[in-house]
């Protein structure tokens, strides 16, 4: 570890002085360096394979808001590199330091500090697994309504870093309907309070939604205040097989104007993304010969009026030529269903280790073209982009898969072409590179793919007033100017 | 062939919650299911009646509400549902249960070929109502069926778990089987199977309607009661081997070791 040593980027490489420092706030046991088998975990997120990693030079795991302050200070007054984390499951590396320096760990900020049924709203710690909040509020028939798919292991810092979507965005929208207030530090170190337990409030600026959906480029939560909704008292799932994609996609947007019902979410899964799912959890459930189905999610407190909701859904979807419709009504059943859609990502990393997962939002309407062309960008180079996600909010997952024949070096050399093709499709439609995974790093010299360099400048204006120093987590969501070099 | 499935409603596992002072098991309605293990014995009913162009009827003891348990059973594709409903069945052990479902059965299915049911209830966890209808009835029970090959003359092949392996049988009918997972995956019920089950005419079938005597069921009919229902304690009383060198590690592994063998369990 070298003194003082400035890199080509202009920040400091963190000293033996810096590490002293650390210790001396943290304590021994939380700060990580040297030893690269106890930093690697923190050089990646879930992203498959090895193109997005960089390693950290430090990582800390601070237990207080204080703590936390007195680290950004440090960072910022060395100009080293700050990198929040939350639980590492990100898709965008948004986690990653890509230019190294320290690796700020959320875990141990990981308690519900204040559940407050009497105004709906609770109170957490970053670290806090989203799935634990449900779990903590259960008795109280209140719910958080946020779904991510990785419900079982990200952080509620994290889904609030990325604006998570999920699941459920249809019906109750993304993380940030839900978000009221957040204590913050910022990347000068200070402790600041935005927003709180308020429904309204126009007490200057709205800086609540500005921090949501960040990245981690403004700030470090260290408190966040999150509204609960009714927990409704029941659920269906219309499993809907389709002929076609294309038969089952042109049914997305018509099924709440046609059948008169709101579903919480419609998912699409196309053949291919459904039996590998199926292979990887061992699942006997079979689709025959369809094309492609829609998982249809309604909810509601009555059972009865809930009945009348999926008929007048499943009747839709059979009108619109599903060749059957499933029901699935109880917890056991509704789970099956949502584990091999929760499924899909992981299944498919197994099968193409070489791949790219891509996260496009359009208006919902334009699905059917997004899916029909990117299908045609396949054919051309000979190679798989399967489809599924949240097709009731725009939101398609589309999965570039390497050809058979492909090395590495093709792989790389065709991916920027082939995404540049996908991302003009969506820029004509009207839609963006990313709805819920986030920019990272991993898309961040395609920005101007979709947005004008006016709204770029935009975002530096902010990030520069909020981070004058550029130390949070750099390399991250905005591009440097006429830096689009792929 | 005529096939018969005997269900039960159950709560949703982990939705009970029981009163420890006054020993009472606490659910709603919402959260009742059809027994877990049931559904792959509904399974295999809908696979015998493919095969061998079957008849499948299915039976339900319990409150008025359990009429959604057999209606989940016709819209798996079952087809005729009972439900045995009456307030003098309340309280009934299995020994009375089994009366009441073997009457059931006589009076409704009484050429039946094979009788199928999930191993146990996921609530009362018995096992035992399975094998006493077969009492009741005079037939044989094979428990644990993890595969039906074939049904030929009347004769039934089968594969059954044991405890350190499993057995191929064959046994002649009428029989009743209880079944495990490993028999079939359920199939999920279909929209128009949905349709068809809220529209079906389930018969109601009471003491009256089945001829036994006030003597025969509920408590009156039970030879067993339950006294207490109470959480059970874990205790685990672990022993720590602590290592710090070379010399405490083989001193650990010989604790490990001594341990292991004072437990019969190397």
């Amino acid at each position: 570890m070298s003194e003082q040593k400035t890199d080509g980027t202009g920040y400091n490489q963190i000293s033996e002085s810096d590490v002293q420092e650390l210790i001396t706030l943290l304590g021994e046991k939380y700060v990580l360096f040297r030893d690269r088998e106890e930093l690697e975990p923190y050089s990646h997120d879930e992203i498959p394979g090895t193109d997005y990693r960089a390693m950290p030079d430090v990582v800390v795991r601070p237990g207080t808001a204080e703590e936390i302050s007195a680290i950004v200070k440090l960072a910022n007054r060395r100009r080293i590199p700050i990198t929040p984390r939350g639980a590492g499951s990100g898709l965008s590396g948004g986690a990653v330091p890509v230019c190294g320096g320290i690796v700020l760990g959320t875990d141990r900020l990981n308690r519900i500090l204040d559940f407050d049924p009497a105004n709906m709203m609770i109170t957490v710690e970053p670290g806090v697994i989203t799935n634990e909040i449900n779990d903590y509020v259960k008795a109280s028939g209140l719910f958080y309504a946020g779904y991510p798919m990785s419900l079982e292991t990200c952080f509620i810092g994290g889904n609030v870093a990325e604006n998570a979507g999920g699941g459920k965005a249809v019906k109750y929208g993304v993380t940030s309907r839900y978000v009221l207030g957040l204590e913050v530090v910022t990347p000068t170190g200070e402790l600041v309070t935005l927003g709180g337990k308020l429904v309204k409030d126009v007490t200057g600026y709205n800086m609540v939604p500005l921090f949501v959906g960040s990245e981690g480029t403004l700030g470090i939560f260290t408190k966040i205040i999150l509204k609960l909704v009714p927990r409704p008292r029941f659920q269906v799932d219309l499993l809907c097989l389709f002929p076609t994609g294309e038969a089952a996609i042109a049914a997305v947007a018509k099924l709440p104007t046609i059948s008169g019902v709101q579903p919480t979410s419609i998912e699409y899964i196309d053949r291919l993304a459904f039996n590998e799912a199926c292979r990887y959890l061992n699942e006997s459930l079979t689709c025959g010969d369809c094309g492609a189905m829609l998982l249809v999610t309604l909810d509601g407190f009555d059972r009865d009026r809930l009945t009348e909701d999926y008929d007048a859904a499943g009747a839709f979807c059979q009108a619109a030529g599903a060749t059957e419709v499933y029901v699935a009504d109880s917890a056991a059943t509704s789970e099956r269903l949502w584990r091999l859609r929760r499924a899909i990502p992981e299944a498919f990393s197994l099968r193409y280790p070489t791949q790219s997962g891509e996260d496009v939002v359009v208006p919902p309407a334009s699905i059917p073209r997004v899916i029909r062309e990117f299908s045609a960008i396949a054919e051309r180079y000979g190679i798989c982009i399967p489809c599924y996600g949240h097709a009731g909010d725009g939101n398609v997952h589309a999965r570039i898969c390497a050809g058979p024949e492909w090395d590495h070096a093709t792989w790389k050399q065709q991916l920027p072409v082939i995404l540049r093709e996908l991302y003009a499709v969506v820029r004509d439609c009207g839609g963006r590179i990313s709805g819920e995974h986030g920019i990272g790093h991993k898309r961040i010299h395609y920005m101007s793919c979709v947005v004008s360099e006016e709204y770029l400048d935009l975002l530096r204006t902010i990030k520069q007033a909020l981070d004058p120093n550029g130390i949070m987590n750099p390399g991250k969501v905005i591009p440097p100017r006429n830096g689009d070099a792929r | 062939m005529k096939i018969v499935v005997l269900i039960k409603q159950v709560p949703e596992p982990g939705s009970v919650q029981i009163d420890e002072v006054t020993g009472t098991v606490q659910r709603r309605e919402a959260d009742a299911v059809v027994n877990p293990i049931d559904l792959h014995a509904l399974e295999s009913a809908l696979r015998l009646a493919n095969v061998y162009n079957g008849m499948t009827y299915v039976f339900s003891m319990g409150p008025k509400s359990a009429d959604f348990a057999v209606r989940e059973a016709l819209a798996m594709g079952i087809d005729s549902a009972f439900l045995l409903s009456d307030r003098a069945f309340a309280g009934s052990d299995t020994y009375a249960t089994s009366t009441i479902l073997a009457a059931a059965i006589r009076a409704i299915v009484p050429d039946f070929d094979v009788i199928l049911c999930g191993e146990r209830a996921s609530d009362g966890d018995t096992g035992q109502v399975g094998p006493e209808v077969a009492a009741a009835l005079g037939i044989p029970v094979v428990t644990w069926v993890s595969r039906i090959n074939s049904w030929h003359n009347g004769t039934l092949e089968l594969c059954h778990r044991l405890e350190g392996g499993q057995e191929e049988v064959s046994v002649t009918g009428p029989a009743l089987l209880t079944v495990n997972k490993e028999v079939g995956v359920p199939r999920l019920p279909t929209l128009t199977g949905k349709r068809r089950a809220r529209s079906a005419d389930v018969p109601v079938l009471t003491r009256q309607s089945l001829n036994l005597s006030l003597e025969e069921t509920g408590q009156k009919g039970s030879p067993t009661s339950i006294v207490k229902i109470f959480r059970p304690q874990w205790l685990r009383r672990g022993v720590m081997c602590h290592v710090t060198g070379g010399e405490s590690l083989a001193s650990a592994v010989n604790q490990l070791v001594d341990h292991l063998e004072e437990k019969e369990l190397i």
